[in-house]
C-alpha cells in the first residue's frame, strides 16, 4: 500500500460508548490526523460523499455490523457504489460483537472490506493495522 | 351429537342407489357427502377441505378406487382413505395398500357397525395426524425464533459487556477524573440497556410460558401503577402525561399481559420524543365498554416512517437510531395481545406523533382461535 502522509479515522457505531472507546484507542496511537464518530451509517455515508479529497491522505473506517435502520453491510454497499476517486481514499474495517458465521461469510462478498475485527477494538490490533499504512 | 360436532365424510360410488342407502344409514352419526364419480369426488373435496374420511368403492367405470385414492393423495393428502370392495383378490389389496395408502379395507357386503367403527378409527387417526402436523409447525416456529434469539444474544448481550470491558481498559490508563466520570456515565447507560434487554426477555418468556389468569382488573390502580413506574424512572421529566379512564363495564383480562402491553407502549411513547419539542405529551386512554375495551397510547413524538410500519412488530426490528431500543418491545406487545385475542393498530405521522390503539375483547378466552 502506498505511504500516506496523513491518516484519518472514521468510526461508525450506534453505541456511544463504543464510539468513545474506539476514539480513545485510536487517539492513543498518536498516528491519527483526525478522528470522527458517527452514530448512524447514514450520517457517515453523507460525510464520505461530501468530504474534501486531499492528496496524500487516507482514511480508515471502522463500521459496526449491527445498527438499526442502516446496518454495516448497507453502509458498505452504498460506499462501493461511490466513484473510485472517493473509494480509493478509504479502507473499511468491519467491527462486531457477533461471532456469527453468516456475518463472517458475508464480509468476503465485499471487496472494499479489508478485515473483520472483533469488539472491543484494542490498542494492539489498531497498532498492527496502522503499521500497514 | 349435534350437527356442528358431526364429522364430515365422503362416500364415492358409481351407483346412486348405494349412495342413497349409505347416506340414509349414516346421516345421523356423520355429515355425509356423496359423489357418483371420482371427478365429482375431487370437486366435493376441494369445496370441503375439512372432510376427514373418504370411502370409495373399488369398481367404478372411469377409474378404480385405488387409482382415485392415488390421485387424491397427491392433491389432498390429509383425509383418511377407506376402500370398499366385493372383490378381494390379493393383487388389488396389495395395490390398495401400496399405491392408495388406504387406512382400512372393507369387504362387501358390509355391516353398519363395521363401517361406523372404521370411520371412527379413521377419524382418530386423522386427529392424531393433524395434531402432529400442528405441533410440528409450532416446533418449527419455535426453532426459527430460537435461531434469531441466539443471534441477537451475541449482539444485544455480549455487545454491551464487551463495550464495558473495553471502557474499563481505557480507564486504567486515565489520570483525568472528569474523563473517568464521562466514561462511567457511558458505561452506566450501556449496562442499563443490557438490563432492559434482559428484563424484556424475562417478560417475554413470562407471557410465552405462563398461564393466563382472567380476572377483574382495577383499571385505576393499573393506571396509577404505570404512572408511578415512569415517574420513578424519571421519564416524565419535561413530558406531560395525561390519563383518562371511562369505564362502563368491568374489565376482565389477564393482568400480567395487560401490564406488559401498557409498559412497552408507554415506554416507547416516552422514549421516542422529539428532543426539540417544547410541549412533549403522552396520553393513555381507557375506554371500557360491555363488548370490548379500547386503549389508546398517544404521543407527539418522532413518529414512525411509513416504510417501517409493517416491520415494527418483528422480533429485534428497530426503526430508529434514537435512544436505546432493543427491538423487542412491540414484538412482546403483539405476542401478549395474541394470547388474549386482542388486536393492535397504529397510526403515525413523522414529526407529529404516534397513536397505538389496542382492542381487547370482553372475555379474552371466548373468541375462537
Amino acid at each position: 500500500m502506498t505511504q500516506s502522509n496523513k491518516l484519518n479515522f472514521i468510526i461508525v457505531d450506534d453505541s456511544p460508548l463504543d464510539c468513545f472507546i474506539a476514539e480513545k484507542v485510536v487517539r492513543n496511537t498518536g498516528k491519527a490526523a483526525s478522528i470522527k464518530s458517527f452514530l448512524t451509517a447514514k450520517s457517515a455515508i453523507n460525510y464520505v460523499v461530501s468530504a474534501p479529497l486531499n492528496e496524500n491522505e487516507h482514511t480508515i473506517i471502522f463500521v459496526d455490523i449491527q445498527m438499526p435502520v442502516m446496518n454495516g453491510f448497507d453502509f458498505v454497499e452504498q460506499f462501493e457504489a461511490l466513484p473510485m476517486a472517493i473509494t480509493c481514499r478509504y479502507s473499511i474495517f468491519m467491527v462486531s460483537s457477533s461471532i456469527n458465521d453468516t456475518d463472517l461469510n458475508r464480509v468476503g462478498n465485499y471487496p472494499s472490506i479489508k478485515q473483520f475485527l472483533n469488539k472491543p477494538i484494542t490498542s494492539n490490533n489498531i497498532a498492527m493495522l496502522i503499521s500497514n499504512f | 351429537m349435534n350437527t356442528q360436532e358431526k364429522i364430515k365424510i365422503l362416500y364415492v360410488d358409481d351407483e346412486q342407489h348405494n349412495l342413497n342407502s349409505f347416506k340414509a344409514t349414516f346421516r345421523f352419526s356423520f355429515q355425509v357427502y356423496t359423489a357418483l364419480s371420482s371427478d365429482l369426488a375431487l370437486e366435493v373435496l376441494k369445496k370441503n377441505p375439512d372432510i376427514r374420511v373418504v370411502l370409495s368403492d373399488q369398481r367404478m367405470p372411469d377409474k378404480t378406487g385405488v387409482q382415485f385414492f392415488e390421485e387424491m393423495r397427491g392433491l389432498l393428502p390429509d383425509p383418511i382413505r377407506i376402500l370398499i370392495t366385493g372383490y378381494s383378490d390379493i393383487e388389488s389389496v396389495i395395490d390398495a395398500v401400496n399405491r392408495g395408502h388406504i387406512f382400512r379395507y372393507i369387504k362387501k357386503p358390509w355391516t353398519d357397525a363395521d363401517v361406523a367403527s372404521a370411520i371412527d378409527e379413521a377419524n382418530k387417526f386423522y386427529i392424531t395426524n393433524t395434531l402432529l402436523k400442528e405441533r410440528n409447525e409450532e416446533l418449527q416456529a419455535a426453532y426459527d425464533e430460537l435461531d434469531k434469539f441466539s443471534y441477537s444474544i451475541t449482539h444485544d448481550m455480549r455487545g454491551p459487556l464487551l463495550s464495558v470491558l473495553g471502557a474499563m481498559d481505557i480507564i486504567k490508563h486515565l489520570d483525568d477524573l472528569n474523563e473517568v466520570r464521562e466514561i462511567l456515565d457511558l458505561m452506566g447507560s450501556t449496562l442499563n440497556r443490557l438490563d432492559d434487554f434482559i428484563k424484556s426477555i424475562h417478560e417475554y418468556y413470562k407471557i410465552k410460558r405462563g398461564q393466563l389468569e382472567f380476572k377483574e382488573i382495577d383499571v385505576n390502580a393499573i393506571v396509577n401503577e404505570v404512572t408511578d413506574i415512569f415517574k420513578v424512572a424519571g421519564r416524565m421529566d419535561q413530558i406531560e402525561f395525561k390519563t383518562s379512564v371511562e369505564q362502563h363495564a368491568p374489565l376482565i383480562c389477564d393482568e400480567v399481559s395487560l401490564k406488559i402491553i401498557l409498559n412497552n407502549l408507554l415506554s416507547n411513547a416516552f422514549k421516542y420524543q422529539q428532543k426539540s419539542n417544547e410541549h412533549k405529551l403522552v396520553e393513555l386512554t381507557f375506554n371500557i365498554e360491555k363488548e370490548k375495551t379500547v386503549i389508546f397510547v398517544k404521543d407527539n413524538g418522532i413518529g414512525i416512517p411509513t416504510e417501517h410500519i409493517e416491520n415494527i412488530y418483528k422480533m429485534f426490528y428497530r426503526g430508529t437510531t434514537q435512544d436505546s431500543g432493543s427491538g423487542f418491545g412491540l414484538f412482546i406487545v403483539k405476542d401478549s395481545l395474541e394470547k388474549i385475542n386482542g388486536a393492535i393498530d397504529v397510526q403515525s405521522v413523522v414529526n407529529e406523533g404516534t397513536t397505538f390503539k389496542v382492542t381487547i375483547p370482553v372475555k379474552g378466552n371466548d373468541t375462537v382461535k
